[in-house]
C-alpha cells in the first residue's frame, strides 16, 4: 500500500531537525505521508525523535530542512493554533481551572463560536468518550482514565482532519489502557479523522493501526503494516523492538550448490543463502517449540537442551532452555499439568516460517 | 437534678478529652500573643479616656466622633487611596516583570528573581530616607534640574506632597507583588500553554483564557501583602508626606503617643483593620482561583522557537528587567555613595572620598548602645521563635491537633497585621501585664511576627517529607528521640536557619511595632529615626550601609544554605 501525496492528508518530506547544542539529529531525513482516516502509528524507544515529529506537525518545532505539507499547502511557518491539528498531549493538559464543559468547548470558543451551538457540540464530544455525567466537574476531581477521556473529546470537538496522539495511554493502568485502545479504534472509525499516534508499546501500535514507523535514532528504521512489521522486520532492531524474539547466531556451511544454516552444529535445511559466513537469525519465542525428550530421538533439526526456567504467564508459559552455548526462550501454551520441569531435558526445534536472518 | 450535673460533667470532660494536650502551648501562645491584644484593641476603642486616663465606661463615643467627622473621612479615603494606587501602580510593574522572569527567561533565573527581592531585606528607614535626598529640595533631583537649566530654583514640589509617598509606596510594593506572582508564573505547564495554541488560541487568547485565571490569586495575594504593609506604615508619610501627605497611620501613632487618647486611637485602628479587610476580600472575589494543578500536567519543556516576534518581546523584557532594577536600586546606591563622601551636603559631585564617617560612628556612645541593644532584642527574638516556631510547627504538623489549618493561620494573624495596628496591639497586651518598655516588650512584640515566619517555613519543609522516612527509622530500631535527631531534624534544619536568618534581618530592621515598645531604650533602628527627625548627619548614610550590609550577609548565608540543601537532596 502505498500513498501518493496527493492524496494525503499530511505529509512529511526529508525533514531534518537538531535541537540547539545538541550534537545528534534528532530528526534525520524524516518523510512519510498519512492518508485521510489512517491510523498512523510511530514506534520507538524512547529518544529516538517520535516526539519531535509530532511537535513539528503541531508547529511547537520548526525543522531545519524539509517540508511539512497539510492538504496540498505548506505548513512550515503556520502557527499551531492556525493548523488544522489537535494533538491529544501525555499529560492530558487539561485547563485546571476550566469545567469539564469548558475544557472540551475551549477549542471552539476560541474560533469565537456561539455559546448555544459550543456547548451542543462539547456535550456531543462529552457523550462520543461516556463523559456526559462529569461536564460540571474540575480536572482534579476526576481519574486519570477520566481525565484521558476529557482531553481526547477536546481534542476532537471541532473535527481536526488530524489528530496528534503522544502516548496517550503511558500514565493508564493496564486494564485501562486496552479498553482505551478499543475506544480510541472505534472512535477513529467513527470519525474518520487521521490519528497520528506516538507510543513506545509495540502491542498498542501493532494492534491499532493501519501503518507503523519505527524510529531509531532520529531514523525510520522500518514504515510498513502491522503484520509486515511482525512478521518480515528489515533489521534487527526492528525485530527485536517488535515482538519478542530471540537473536541467534548461526553459520552458513556449504551444502551443495547453496549454504545452509548451522545452530550449535545442527543444520537446518530450511534456510539457505547464497553465501558463507556468519549471520543472526531472529526467533520469536513462539516459534520455539520444546518437547521432553524421554530417551526418544527428536527429528534431524532438534536441538537437545535442558530446560533452565519456566515463567508461568496466564495464556502461556515462557521456558528457557540451554543448548549448550546457547540460551532459548520459548514460549508454549500454559496448561493445567504443564509437563516440563526445570533441570528435564528437552527437544528443541523451530518453526521456521517467517524467520528473518541478518548478516551485517 | 443529678442527670443534667453528670451530663455537665461529661461535657466538660469531653471538652477537656478533645482538647490535645500537646497542643496546649500552641493555644496559649495563640490566647495571649494574638487574640486577648487584639480583643484589648476592639475593648479599648469602646472606652473613654479622662485626665489621659482610660475610663472604664463602655460606649460607641469614639465611633460616633469618627462618624461625624468630615476629617476623618477625607483621612480614611485618602490613606486607603494612596496606598491602593501605590499597589496598582506596583503590580503594573512587578506582574509583566514576574511573567519575563518567570516564563521568557532561561539562564540566571535564580539571581534575577533575588535582584528583585532584595529590596525587602533593605530597611525600610533606608529606602524612604534615599527618596528624601533625592526629592529634596537640596536633592539630587532638583539639584539635577537647576544644573542642567531645567529649573530656575530648586522646586518645593517633590518632596511632602502625596504624590512621593505614592512613588515610595509603589517603590516598596514592587518586590512584594513580584515574589508572589513569579511563582505562579514558573508553576503553570508548559504543555497548558501549548494545548491552548493547539486549540487555536492567539497568544492573547492564551493569556486570557489560561495564563490570567491561572495567576490572577498570586496576583491578589501579592497585592495584598504591598496593600498591608503600605497602609499600615506611618513611617514613610511622616518623613515625605508633609500635611497633604498625612495618612491614618500618623494619627493612630500620635494617639498612643503625644495626643495620649488611647480608647479613639484603637476606635480609628478598628475601623482601619475593617476597612482594609472590605478593600482586601473585594480584590480577592475579584481574583477568584479555581480547580488545582496537580502536578503531573507536563513538564516544562523550553520553547524552542525564535521567531521575530519572540525576539522583540525577550529585548522589551530585558529593557523592563533592567529599568526595574535600576528604579529599585539607584537610591541605595546614592546613600552608600554619600556615606563616602566627605561632603555634608547631600548633592553631586561629591568632592573627595572619606571613611569620616564611619569614623564618627565608632566614637558615638548613643549609636553603640543602640547597636548593642539592636543584637540582643534579635538574637533573643531569633532564639524564641526558632524553637517556638519548630517547637509548634512539630506540634501541629504530628499532634494530630483539631484544627490544625485554622491554628496555622490564626498564629500568623500578627504577620498580616497592618504595622500601625499591630503596634498598638502589642502596646495594649504587654500593657495588661506591666511588663516595662524596653527589651522585654520589644522581644515580645517582635517575636509576634517573626515566630510565625519560622512556624511557615518548618510547616512547609514538613509537609514536602516523605512521611515513610520517620517509619523507616522507627522500623530500624531508632527510637522517637534517635529518629528526631538522625532524620528529622537534618532535614528541617534549613529551614529553622533560613528562618533565623530571616528573623534577623526583620528583627534589625524593624521600626513600625518596635517604635511603640522601646521606650527610652531604643535599637539602632529606631535611633537612626530619632536622629532623621532631629536632623540630619552624614553618619546616617554610613548606618545604613553597615545595617545594609549585614543583611544582605544574612539573605546570602540563607540562600546558599537553601542551594546547599538542594543540591544534597
Amino acid at each position: 500500500m502505498s500513498i501518493r501525496s496527493a492524496d494525503s492528508v499530511l505529509s512529511l518530506e526529508t525533514i531534518d531537525k537538531t535541537y540547539d547544542g545538541a550534537s545528534k539529529p534528532a530528526l534525520d531525513r524524516v518523510s512519510f505521508s498519512v492518508a485521510p482516516g489512517e491510523f498512523f502509528s510511530i514506534l520507538g524507544p524512547s529518544g529516538s525523535g517520535k516526539t519531535t515529529i509530532l511537535r513539528i506537525i503541531a508547529g511547537f518545532e520548526t525543522p531545519d530542512r524539509g517540508r511539512v505539507v497539510m492538504g496540498g499547502t505548506m505548513v512550515n511557518d503556520t502557527p499551531p493554533f492556525r493548523r488544522d491539528v489537535r494533538t491529544v498531549f501525555q499529560s492530558y493538559a487539561l485547563f485546571p481551572h476550566l469545567t469539564v464543559r469548558d475544557n472540551v468547548a475551549y477549542p471552539l470558543r476560541m474560533q469565537g463560536e456561539a455559546k448555544g451551538p459550543r456547548r451542543a457540540k462539547a456535550e456531543a464530544a462529552l457523550a462520543l468518550v461516556e463523559m456526559s455525567p462529569y461536564a460540571e466537574r474540575l480536572p482534579h476531581q476526576l481519574s486519570g482514565g477520566q481525565r484521558q477521556r476529557v482531553a481526547l473529546a477536546r481534542a476532537v470537538v471541532s473535527r481536526p482532519k488530524i489528530l496528534l496522539l503522544d502516548e496517550p495511554l503511558g500514565a493508564l493502568d493496564l486494564r485501562l489502557r486496552q479498553q482505551m485502545q478499543h475506544t480510541l479504534v472505534q472512535l477513529q472509525k467513527e470519525l474518520g479523522i487521521a490519528f497520528v499516534y506516538v507510543t513506545h508499546d509495540q502491542g498498542e501500535a501493532l494492534s491499532m493501526s493501519n501503518r507503523v514507523a519505527v524510529m531509531r535514532d532520529g531514523r525510520i528504521a522500518q514504515l510498513a503494516t502491522p503484520r509486515e512489521i511482525y512478521f518480515e522486520p528489515r533489521s534487527e532492531f526492528v525485530s527485536q523492538f517488535v515482538g519478542r524474539s530471540n537473536l541467534v547466531p548461526i553459520r552458513f556451511e556449504p551444502a551443495g550448490s547453496d549454504f545452509v544454516a548451522v545452530i550449535e552444529g545442527t543444520r537446518l535445511p530450511a534456510i539457505t543463502s547464497d553465501r558463507p559466513g556468519p549471520a543472526r537469525m531472529a526467533l520469536r519465542f513462539e516459534s520455539v517449540r520444546i518437547s521432553p525428550r524421554n530417551g526418544v530421538a527428536g527429528p534431524s533439526s532438534a536441538l537437545p537442551g535442558i530446560v533452565e526456567d519456566i515463567l508461568f504467564l496466564g495464556t502461556n508459559c515462557e521456558v528457557a532452555v540451554r543448548c549448550g552455548e546457547l540460551s532459548l526462550i520459548g514460549s508454549i501454551p500454559a496448561e493445567r499439568d504443564t509437563t516440563l520441569a526445570v533441570g528435564q531435558p528437552v527437544h528443541v526445534d523451530f518453526d521456521l516460517t517467517s524467520t528473518q536472518v541478518f548478516r551485517d | 437534678m443529678g442527670v443534667p450535673t453528670v451530663y455537665r460533667q461529661s461535657l466538660a470532660r469531653r471538652i477537656v478529652s478533645s482538647v490535645n494536650p500537646v497542643a496546649l502551648p500552641v493555644y496559649a501562645w495563640l490566647a495571649l500573643i494574638v487574640l486577648l491584644p487584639n480583643a484589648l484593641l476592639i475593648g479599648a476603642s469602646i472606652l473613654k479616656t479622662a485626665n489621659g486616663f482610660m475610663v472604664f465606661e463602655p460606649s460607641l463615643v469614639n465611633y460616633v466622633r469618627l462618624w461625624k467627622s468630615a476629617g476623618f473621612w477625607t483621612l480614611l479615603g485618602r490613606t486607603l487611596w494612596l496606598s491602593f494606587l501605590a499597589c496598582a501602580l506596583g503590580a503594573l510593574i512587578a506582574y509583566p516583570l514576574a511573567f519575563y522572569v518567570g516564563r521568557v527567561v532561561r539562564r540566571h533565573k535564580g539571581l534575577l528573581v533575588v535582584l528583585i527581592i532584595l529590596p525587602l531585606w533593605i530597611s525600610l528607614l533606608m529606602r524612604v530616607f534615599a527618596w528624601r535626598m533625592i526629592l529634596g529640595q537640596s536633592g539630587i533631583l532638583n539639584t539635577f534640574l537647576v544644573s542642567s537649566g531645567l529649573l530656575d530654583a530648586p522646586s518645593a514640589a517633590f518632596l511632602y506632597t502625596p504624590t512621593s509617598v505614592l512613588l515610595v509606596f509603589a517603590y516598596i510594593a514592587i518586590p512584594f507583588v513580584f515574589i508572589a506572582v513569579v511563582g505562579a508564573f514558573e508553576k503553570i505547564p508548559q504543555a497548558l500553554l501549548e494545548a491552548s495554541e493547539d486549540s487555536g488560541a492567539t497568544a492573547l487568547q492564551t493569556f486570557r483564557h489560561v495564563i490570567w485565571p491561572l495567576t490572577r490569586r498570586s496576583l491578589a495575594i501579592g497585592f495584598a501583602l504591598a496593600f498591608l504593609v503600605t497602609v499600615g506604615d506611618y513611617v514613610t508619610p511622616s518623613m515625605i508626606g508633609g500635611i497633604d501627605g498625612t495618612t491614618i497611620g500618623m494619627v493612630i501613632a500620635s494617639q498612643f503617643g503625644m495626643s495620649n487618647n488611647w480608647p479613639y486611637g484603637s476606635a480609628l485602628a478598628v475601623v482601619l483593620i475593617l476597612s482594609v479587610a472590605v478593600i482586601l476580600g473585594i480584590v480577592f472575589a475579584l481574583c477568584p482561583s479555581r480547580g488545582i494543578l496537580l502536578g503531573d500536567e507536563g513538564v516544562k519543556t523550553a520553547r524552542a522557537p525564535e521567531g521575530r516576534t519572540e525576539r522583540l518581546g525577550r529585548l522589551l523584557g530585558g529593557c523592563g528587567f533592567t529599568a526595574t532594577v535600576l528604579f529599585l536600586y539607584a537610591p541605595l546606591a546614592i546613600i552608600i555613595l554619600f556615606s563616602f563622601g566627605s561632603s555634608t551636603l547631600q548633592a553631586f559631585p561629591i568632592p573627595s572620598l572619606t571613611l569620616r564617617w564611619y569614623g564618627e560612628l565608632a566614637g558615638n556612645a548613643a549609636l553603640i548602645a543602640a547597636a548593642q541593644r539592636s543584637l540582643l532584642v534579635a538574637l533573643l527574638v531569633v532564639l524564641v521563635s526558632s524553637v517556638i516556631g519548630t517547637a509548634f510547627a512539630l506540634i501541629l504538623h504530628y499532634g494530630r491537633v483539631a484544627g490544625s489549618r485554622a491554628c496555622e493561620i490564626a498564629l500568623a494573624l500578627p504577620l498580616a497585621t497592618p504595622g500601625i495596628v499591630l503596634g498598638v496591639v502589642m502596646v495594649l497586651g504587654t500593657e495588661l501585664f506591666s511588663i516595662p518598655s524596653g527589651i522585654a516588650k520589644t522581644v515580645i512584640g517582635q517575636s509576634s511576627f517573626v515566630m510565625p515566619v519560622t512556624l511557615m517555613l518548618v510547616l512547609a519543609r514538613l509537609r514536602r517529607l516523605d512521611p515513610s522516612l520517620m517509619e523507616a527509622s522507627q522500623d530500624l530500631g531508632a527510637t522517637r528521640l534517635q529518629s528526631f535527631l538522625h532524620v528529622l531534624l537534618p532535614m528541617i534544619r534549613g529551614a529553622i536557619i533560613g528562618g533565623a536568618l530571616l528573623g534577623l534581618t526583620l528583627s534589625a530592621d524593624e521600626v513600625m511595632v518596635t517604635l511603640f515598645l522601646t521606650g527610652s531604650s531604643p535599637t539602632l533602628p529606631i535611633w537612626v529615626f530619632n536622629q532623621m527627625r532631629f536632623g540630619f548627619t552624614p553618619s546616617v548614610n554610613a548606618v545604613f550601609t553597615l545595617l545594609a550590609a549585614v543583611c544582605l550577609l544574612a539573605v546570602l548565608l540563607s540562600s546558599w544554605i537553601a542551594g546547599r540543601r538542594k543540591a544534597a537532596v
